[in-house]
């Protein structure tokens, strides 16, 4: 599903991948460890196509991502789910709103999206929350927005940053709970983390990472 | 609701004061181009009026018959250019000279009717007509001598006349189209300006559609709606104000004109009139509304 090939990676002097080669098979559950800096982030925006490697190559799905055109990224990026390590909620629109977003961009037909942003909101405990604002919502709340968020696109892929971050325990293993069984239903999931406790209990692939390199797989 | 629409109305009750300020702008704007289409109109219906008072009078030989006036006036009733043919007897030429010297009868009693020719009286559909009618009635056979009636500020020759009033013509055209291309400009700008703005407020938004994999038209319409809804705010309110204005001052204005048909009198050609500019202001809004936020857009994407 994904495939890194020395891939190196600076923002200026910094830099933040070095030679990072790395794969990813379908349906796979993976953890991205490793302190801040270590390149995390980088990796899951690479993937995404949101930042360019300086060298390397990066396979999403089979496609070289440096080979998916302006015009093409758009329907690149629908087939991912990203939860963000800042949530990247509307603050001006509900939760109900915010997850149906991610419906229209696809151009889900509207007499679906009701039934399908329901399902979701059930599946991350925020039914009842549907129609407050990202400002009136807990911390937990809103990772479980933007998860859903993520989910309700049913992509093939799920990147997830630091989706557990400053969440308490019980929180944090609902997230992972739900990402689990998201996984289980076929898709691939990369979540990346400095939560060692949470990786420790998910007994899943790590591939750990410092000051741009992997360290341990 | 379509997300796109309620992704706009959301965007203008969040900054309901940069919205009003577009608003209020567009629909001076309107409200000026409104009056001037009504101006332009009367304008061209005043000029036409003054174009076709002119009288074109045919002055009969004495040894014309019936049969041959007839033929004339049936000849000039069919032409195109021509309207209201008239034909005066010199019992009736009498008449109109003794009306216009009822001042000073003795005048009137001086002459009799065989003095005053027959004549055919006509008006024109366009000035511009004028000559080349009176060069060929010069040529027929029963016609002894053309008259031209024209008088407007103190010209007696056609061609005075014509140019007196093509000048009127083009300074209403002139002076109302700079103004009115002033202010359509300005509310471009203002238009732009203000929708930059929105485009910089909704920056976070952009870059969140963008990671979702939205595409740019996804992106760009509610822009476009947004300003297409400014701009047919602006039309209405604009063309609404004027209608009801002239409404207002219609009866006055008409009674003022007399018998110069400033505005239609008849109500279906006044609304339809009014129904004509509408629709000629929403479609110039819209693409206004259109290059405009394509406009910001594109500036917004290069200072990205």
């Amino acid at each position: 599903m994904v495939k890194f090939k020395l891939v190196t990676k600076t923002y200026g002097e910094v830099c933040a991948l070095k030679d990072v080669s790395f794969e990813v098979k379908d349906g796979e559950f993976i953890f991205l460890m490793g302190p801040s800096g270590a390149g995390k982030t980088t990796i899951l925006k690479l993937i995404l196509k949101e930042i360019f490697p300086d060298t390397g190559e990066i396979h999403v799905g089979g496609v070289d991502v440096s080979k998916v055109s302006e015009k093409d990224l758009p329907g690149f990026r629908q087939k991912v789910g990203c939860v963000f390590q800042d949530f990247k909620l509307l603050n001006e629109r509900t939760t109900y709103e915010n997850i149906e977003i991610a419906l229209a961009v696809l151009d889900v037909p509207e007499s679906k999206w009701k039934e399908r942003i329901e399902k979701i909101l059930k599946m991350v405990g925020l039914f009842d929350r549907k129609n407050l604002f990202p400002s009136q919502l807990s911390g937990g709340e809103i990772q479980m927005a933007s998860l859903a968020r993520a989910l309700v696109v049913n992509p093939d892929l799920i990147l997830a940053d630091e989706p557990t971050g400053n969440l308490d325990w019980d929180k944090a293993d609902e997230i992972m709970e739900l990402l689990e069984g998201v996984n289980k239903e076929g898709k691939t999931v990369i979540v990346a983390t400095h939560n060692k406790e949470i990786v420790n209990k998910m007994k899943k692939r790590i591939i750990k990472l410092a000051s741009g390199k992997i360290i341990k797989e | 609701m379509n997300y796109q629409l309620k992704s706009a109305i959301t965007s203008i009750k969040r900054f309901p004061f940069q919205a009003l300020a577009a608003i209020f702008l567009l629909t001076v704007t309107f409200l000026v181009v409104t009056i001037l289409s009504v101006v332009s109109y009367s304008s061209s219906k005043v000029i036409k009026y003054f174009e076709t008072r002119p009288q074109v009078i045919a002055f009969l030989k004495d040894s014309a018959t019936v049969e041959t006036i007839s033929a004339l006036q049936h000849k000039l009733q069919n032409d195109m250019r021509i309207k209201e043919v008239k034909y005066v007897s010199k019992e009736e030429a009498l008449s109109i000279y003794r009306d216009a010297t009822v001042d000073n009868p003795l005048l009137g009693e001086l002459v009799n009717p065989s003095i005053f020719p027959a004549s055919l009286e006509f008006s024109l559909n366009d000035l511009s007509h004028a000559q080349g009618v009176i060069e060929e009635l010069k040529t027929e056979a029963i016609v002894d001598s053309v008259g031209f009636t024209a008088s407007l500020g103190g010209e007696k020759s056609l061609g005075d006349v014509v140019n007196r009033l093509r000048e009127i013509t083009l300074y209403l055209k002139l002076g109302g189209g700079f103004f009115a291309l002033l202010l359509v400009g300005t509310s471009f700008l203002v238009l732009v300006v203000t929708l930059g703005m929105r485009i910089a407020s909704r920056r976070g938004e952009v870059e969140i559609l963008n990671l979702i994999g939205a595409q740019k038209s996804f992106i760009k319409k509610p822009i476009i709606i947004e300003s297409i809804i400014y701009v047919l705010v602006g039309v209405t309110l604009g063309w609404l104000i004027t209608l009801i204005a002239i409404l207002y001052v219609a009866p006055s204005a008409i009674n003022y004109f007399g018998e110069i048909p400033i505005l239609p009198r008849d109500p279906l050609m006044f609304f339809s009139l009014f129904g004509i500019i509408l629709l000629g202001e929403a479609v110039t809004g819209i693409l206004l509304a259109t290059l405009g936020s394509n406009l910001a857009l594109s500036r917004a994407g290069r200072k990205k």
